[in-house]
């Protein structure tokens, strides 16, 4: 009967497994505050003074800096924090999928892409600033940056660079300075020489978007404070938006095209290089005297002259969402030190990273820098990035594809509609985004709200039956999570007026409520709300 | 007898015709190992370059030198070298006792649900794996081996989970013949000392591949891993920091030491592989064709 | 369908033999779906006929055993402490408190919130004096799933552990009443290592699986049903809860604007997976079997060598070998810079910009990762066959190729048939290869938007790989695609099973 054993042995690992997950307190989030000292004055004076215990993400080449620059601040702050951090090398790519996949383990302070903002902003991945803080970051970063940072009107995060654009790298051994204004000219002396012009339109849309933004085309998304996004002005397909895939057609099909944005290609065979200020390093490195810098090309379709145009966007950081109110003070000290006008000039002086700083961006230095130069010479063809929904750089991406394998107009089209018609699918309502969203008390009150889904029916209906408590406020109403403006409540109930109230047309929210608990069912058919009490 | 009578004649034929097919196929393999070669060979003269340390369009380095293993040495790759090795000897061990028991109750015994259990596990395989990883992860970190502390989680999720690799070696048991086994019991020995003084003695092939296999897993983990170690440069293994070299924003600088790394990685698991060579050949064909 | 008597079958060629198998699986399928009905509905009306016997049994023992049978119904082990199992007894007994202990202090807790998986969420707090926002943590969704499955695995192995208390009592019982003693703690022990011993061997092992394998199974299974995501992940943003089947309505539906849907995008990726898992496996398995073939002829010198160059992709961890190759074709890679400089081509081949190059050059560059193995195993087979089979086909005049196809094909192709299936399978997963290689490129502009971004190499794996690390982090999604991965691969295993003939008969080769 050794059969027992086996089952304990399978027991006490099983028990000991669920012992650990059981023996926090499940409310608690399993986090001890790391302040080590002087608790007894943060108690009583909100002082900041301690030790604190944090990780750090941020960019490789930027490891050493940022450890010297946080040590700097352990000797300058006023406040008494000590800050005793680990840090660790992650790409500003991958630190926003890291921090969705896990918050809790991510790091305290993190760099990461401007395009990863929304997304980390729905995952709660992001503290608010503080009103204080908001302010004075505000008033001492440029617009542009400020506004990639902001959800709502709540900013979310610190101004790292204001760099993240691109513009061209040449060879000067190969390209004639004569021809660094047309598209056409540069394939040409490209294909002619045997090299490669090198710009990744097969596997990016950041740099895809150059073409429609050269003909006027433009994607603005906008997001409701919670990072949802909830509505887009998207012009990609139309006439405009032909006359860019007909100007990437030139350079995506040349054979010479290397979908790359690498400024190491140089070493590899390329002439041209479209990437941005990051690798001016390891261009100059290898060209030498021979590199040089420009803004984008033109292209010429039917006669007419489009300048490429670019994306203008910034890098972040960020502060992860504590529990310890001292502790989230304290990063956000530390936070806002490393993006202050010094830190970023320290940065722009090892790194060439271009500072968002204003006071930074006046300096004679960093007007002078020939890579930020050839950004500033792009700048006037460029769009701020904004806020794109992260679905957004998939669908467009395709487009590069598509245009290579497209034989003729048609094709090109052809194109533009499966762009267009993935972009309406992101909007589309369908049953698993359909909610009923109840507050049973009062709106402002996230604790109490519920949420249900409706479910579709053969016919075409979507319904859910629910329970309304007895409470003082037994509202709710039908939405969709991808378009908050397009709510559906108390204007859209046909059947069943009778068992809701009317707020009357000075109440903006137009909520279904209820005028008593019980057991209901409402039925939404597309253009009008049925509701039927059980 | 006709045959013998043609013999002769027909036996230089066949000299000669064997002597040119054997000539052919004396080429066809040179060639085909330059091309298993090349790749190695051009990643061996990569981590010598010292003139750069980009991905170039060439192939021998216009400057020689040891600066890659230099730099790797003062890098974070000792430290993670050390943390797969621990992961691949611990791992060799464990993982082989565990093989071993599986298999061997499941060649040897006949009990009540051994057909069912068998088959509950050739179902386990049809998930795919990929999918437990985010659990294992969530798993891990609540026991608190994650991150820092990677190394012991991984070695804890490589053993647990090893146990569903016994078909090779299950195989390679099922070809002892049952008779040892009954001869013993008959002079009264227990099951663990059949096991002890007569099948493991007989097993070396298959308790050298599985060990060489246990052994030579963690090197290459770099999705798993890379999600238990959480970026964190004090539990990753070579796999996963290696990889992280090639982001976007560290190859310019990283490339040349890439391919070091992958040299050092590679030299003593080959080593030790070619040594064994003769036992994994054993062990597999005894074992893995029976499923 | 003609069915053959014995000797008909007998008389017909091997091939003939399979497709005849593999025709009769097909014409048996109505019949075994009938029987499979019934056996159903045997197995329920058995179920219900066993439960009844197995509580009446229950009762019985309760009511005709002795008091110390009796106090062991809420005593676990008290019976075996009576009648002197000390050992037995205390770990029973250990085993019962062990579990009314965990159910009390979490076990509860954690079952309770399993039917809604949470209901207080995150929110924010601002905090005047410091200026600062934090966060106050609600329930934890993905806890309340993960322990509650595990709560009720323990629940599981409780009520058998009770039960088998039970009829310990029942037999120690009926042991000593026939005048019989009892086995002793020193002979349980020794069991454990002579005709018990498979279960100790198997207990460690079986634990593993059973917590970081089958558990985690369960888990992946059950995110199907629920709506966790990036944006629900249970504890940071908001819970996640149930939704029912609608995920599997999502991924099984034909509608979707312009025709993509997932559905479509499914079947085209599993088209292509199925047609990468044929070709892996075949073009490896005859590769190497000919390139072993070639090095065991007699007459080949340094057999060692050419075996020890080719095991080398073997040895080098694939992140290395792989990456490297990747980069070699691509089209400033050195291949391209090569043929260029040497003029056999006018301009760079885009070998991983062409969706068809690029599915052909996944499998080419296979062939290089996987002949080492097949040339390793076919080796040893080779040996295997008895040389004088060789040597008679050879004086009924057969040449190289009648030999292959009458001896060493089939010999191979019986030996290996299970192997081949298992690699079927493997390759079907084959992630490192397509993750390495392509990443999945180059895109497919068909494949629908909600499906992360598809490429023409992007086998199911991949795809479900990119799905939980795409932009919006849809693990219920990749949880679907897991389920019916599941799916695919069960039925493609039973088929073979049921057509190869060295897989069932386990014992043919002891």
């Amino acid at each position: 009967m050794k059969r027992i054993l086996a089952l304990l042995l399978t027991a006490l690992m099983v028990f000991a497994l669920a012992a650990c997950g059981g023996t926090n307190d499940p409310k608690d989030t399993g986090k001890t505050p790391d302040t080590k000292a002087g608790d007894d004055t943060q108690q009583s004076g909100g002082e900041l003074a301690g030790t604190y215990d944090i990780v750090v993400w941020v960019a490789e080449n930027a490891v050493e800096l940022t450890k010297t620059q946080i040590a700097k601040f352990n000797e300058t702050n006023t406040d008494g924090i000590k800050i005793n951090a680990t840090v660790e090398p992650v790409s500003e790519a991958d630190a926003g999928t890291n921090m969705v996949t896990d918050v809790e383990a991510g790091g305290d302070i993190f760099c990461f892409a401007q395009d990863q903002f929304a997304r980390l902003v729905l995952a709660n991945a992001l503290a608010k600033l503080g009103t204080n803080a908001a302010s004075i970051v505000k008033e001492a970063n440029a617009a542009g940056v400020v506004a990639a940072a902001t959800a709502g009107d709540e900013l979310y995060a610190y101004p790292l660079t204001a760099d993240n654009g691109y513009f061209m790298y040449y060879d000067k051994s190969v390209i004639p300075e004569a021809d660094i204004d047309s598209l056409e000219k540069l394939v040409a002396d490209c294909e002619a020489a045997n090299k490669y012009f090198s710009m990744e339109l097969n596997t990016s849309a950041w740099y895809l978007a150059s073409f429609f933004f050269a003909t006027g085309c433009v994607s603005e998304w906008t997001t409701d404070a919670d990072g949802n996004f909830i509505s887009v002005n998207d012009t990609f397909d139309s006439p405009e938006g032909l006359i860019a895939v007909k100007g990437m057609e030139k350079l995506i099909k040349s054979p010479m095209h290397l979908s790359s944005s690498k400024g190491t290609e140089f070493a590899s065979g390329a002439a041209i290089v479209v990437t941005g200020t990051w690798d001016y390093e390891a261009v100059k490195e290898i060209l030498g005297d021979n590199m040089g810098v420009a803004d984008l090309p033109s292209f010429e379709v039917d006669g007419k002259e489009y300048h490429m145009g670019s994306f203008n966007g910034c890098k972040l950081m960020g502060v992860k969402p504590q529990t310890d109110a001292v502790k989230q003070a304290a990063l956000h000290k530390l936070a806002q030190y490393l993006t202050g006008e010094e830190c970023q000039m320290e940065r722009f002086e090892a790194l060439s990273w271009g500072p968002a700083n204003l006071a930074d961006q006046a300096s004679e230095k960093v007007q002078s820098n020939p890579g930020l130069a050839a950004l500033l010479a792009q700048s006037p063809y460029s769009v701020p990035q904004g806020q794109i929904h992260g679905s957004w750089w998939d669908i467009a991406k395709v487009i590069g594809d598509d245009v290579k394998a497209a034989t003729d107009e048609a094709g090109l089209q052809a194109a533009l509609d499966n762009y267009k018609a993935k972009i309406e699918e992101l909007f589309k309502l369908d049953s698993s985004a359909l909610l009923f969203v109840g507050a049973w008390n009062d709106w402002n009150n996230a604790d109490d709200a519920d949420t249900y889904y409706l479910v579709k029916a053969d016919d075409g209906t979507y319904s859910l039956t629910l329970d309304v408590p007895e409470s003082d406020y037994m509202g709710g109403r039908i939405v969709n999570p991808g378009k908050w403006d397009n709510d559906k409540g108390f204007a859209q109930v046909t059947t069943g007026v009778e068992l809701v109230k009317d707020l009357g047309d000075d109440n903006p929210d137009n909520n279904i409520v209820f005028v008593e608990a019980g057991n209901y069912t409402v039925t939404w058919d597309g253009t009008a709300v049925t509701i039927v009490k059980n | 007898m006709n045959n013998t009578v043609k013999s002769p004649k027909r036996h230089m034929g066949l000299a000669r015709s064997r002597a040119i097919s054997n000539t052919v196929i004396h080429i066809v393999l040179v060639i085909i190992s330059i091309i298993w070669l090349i790749p190695f060979v051009f990643i061996l003269l990569q981590s010598f370059r010292c003139e750069s340390a980009y991905q170039v369009g060439y192939v021998v380095p216009q400057q020689w030198g040891f600066d890659n293993y230099v730099s790797l040495w003062n890098s974070n790759f000792p430290k993670w070298y050390l943390n797969t090795f621990i992961i691949a000897l611990v791992n060799a061990v464990a993982q082989t006792v565990i093989v071993l028991c599986m298999s061997y109750a499941l060649s040897r015994f006949r009990f009540k649900l051994r057909k069912a259990l068998m088959r509950f596990m050739l179902v386990l395989g049809f998930f795919p794996g990929m999918l437990t990883m985010i659990i294992l992860y969530r798993v891990l970190k609540d026991i608190g081996l994650t991150q820092a502390h990677a190394v012991p989680g991984l070695i804890l999720v490589y053993i647990a989970s090893s146990g569903m690799g016994y078909y090779v070696s299950k195989g390679f048991f099922d070809t002892l013949p049952k008779s040892l086994d009954e001869a013993a019991r008959v002079d009264g020995a227990t099951r663990f000392q059949i096991l002890r003084k007569i099948i493991l003695p007989l097993s070396k092939p298959i308790v050298i591949y599985t060990i060489l296999t246990a052994f030579m897993a963690p090197w290459g983990d770099f999705v798993f891993a890379r999600y238990i170690s959480f970026e964190n440069s004090a539990g990753m293994n070579v796999a996963v920091g290696m990889y992280n070299w090639l982001n976007l924003d560290q190859i310019t600088t990283k490339y040349t030491m890439f391919c070091a790394g992958g040299v050092i990685v590679a030299v003593p698991v080959t080593i030790l592989f070619l040594c064994l060579q003769k036992y994994y050949v054993e062990g597999v064909t005894g074992g893995a064709v029976k499923g | 369908m003609k069915k053959y008597s014995d000797l008909e079958y007998l008389k017909l060629t091997k091939w003939q033999k399979f497709l005849y198998k593999l025709k009769m699986f097909f014409v048996g399928i109505p019949r075994a779906i009938k029987n499979g009905v019934f056996a159903i509905g045997r197995f329920f009306k058995n179920l219900i006929f066993g439960i009844g016997g197995f509580f009446k049994n229950l009762c019985l023992t309760f009511v005709r055993g002795d008091w110390k049978t009796k106090v062991s119904y809420v005593i676990m082990g008290f019976g075996n402490l009576m009648r002197g199992q000390i050992l037995r007894g205390i770990m029973f007994l250990a085993f019962e408190g062990v579990f009314i202990f965990y159910m009390i202090t979490t076990g509860g807790y954690w079952l309770s919130k399993l039917p809604t998986l949470g209901t207080v969420g995150p929110h924010e707090e601002y905090n005047a004096v410091l200026d600062a926002y934090t966060m106050a943590y609600g329930d934890n969704s993905f806890k309340i799933l993960l322990y509650g499955v595990l709560t009720i695995f323990f629940i599981i192995a409780f009520a058998y552990t009770w039960y088998a208390n039970i009829k310990q009592n029942k037999t120690a019982e009926e042991i000593l009443k026939s005048g019989k003693k009892l086995k002793s703690g020193k002979q349980d022990l020794h069991s454990m290592v002579d005709d018990q011993f498979h279960k100790t061997l198997l207990a460690l092992p079986m634990t593993g699986i059973l917590v970081f394998t089958v558990l985690p199974i369960v888990f992946m299974i059950l995110v199907a049903f629920t709506n966790y995501d990036g944006a629900h992940d249970g504890y940071n943003n908001s819970l996640f809860q149930w939704v029912g089947l609608d995920n599997f309505k999502t991924m099984l539906s034909w509608s979707g604007t312009g025709g993509h849907s997932y559905a479509a995008t499914f079947g085209e990726i599993l088209t292509w997976t199925l047609i990468w898992a044929f070709f892996a496996t075949f073009t490896n398995y005859f590769l190497g079997m000919f390139v072993a073939m070639m090095i065991n002829k007699k007459g080949i010198r340094v057999k060692k060598l050419w075996r020890t160059i080719l095991v080398m992709t073997i040895a080098i961890p694939q992140f290395i070998s792989l990456l490297y190759v990747s980069k070699m074709f691509a089209k400033n890679g050195l291949i391209n810079l090569f043929l260029l400089n040497a003029k056999w081509i006018n301009q760079a081949i885009p070998f991983w910009e062409d969706p068809t190059l690029a599915r052909v050059m996944v499998i080419v560059i296979n062939i290089w990762i996987g002949i080492p193995y097949l040339m390793l195993i076919a080796t040893g087979i080779l040996m295997n066959i008895p040389q004088d089979l060789y040597e008679s086909s050879r004086i009924d005049g057969a040449n190289a190729w009648q030999q292959y196809r009458k001896i060493t094909l089939p010999y191979m192709l019986f030996v290996t048939g299970p192997y081949l299936l298992t690699q079927f399978i493997g390759n079907m997963n084959n992630f490192n290869v397509i993750y390495l290689l392509t990443g999945g490129a180059p895109t497919n502009a068909s494949a629908s938007w909600a499906s992360g971004s598809v490429g023409h190499t992007d086998l199911l794996i991949t795809w479900l790989f990119k799905i939980t690390t795409g932009a919006e982090s849809k693990y219920y999604l990749a949880s679907v695609i897991g389920i019916l991965v599941f799916a695919v691969v069960a039925v493609i295993a039973l088929i073979v099973y049921n057509v190869l003939p060295s897989i069932k008969n386990e014992e043919d080769f002891q």
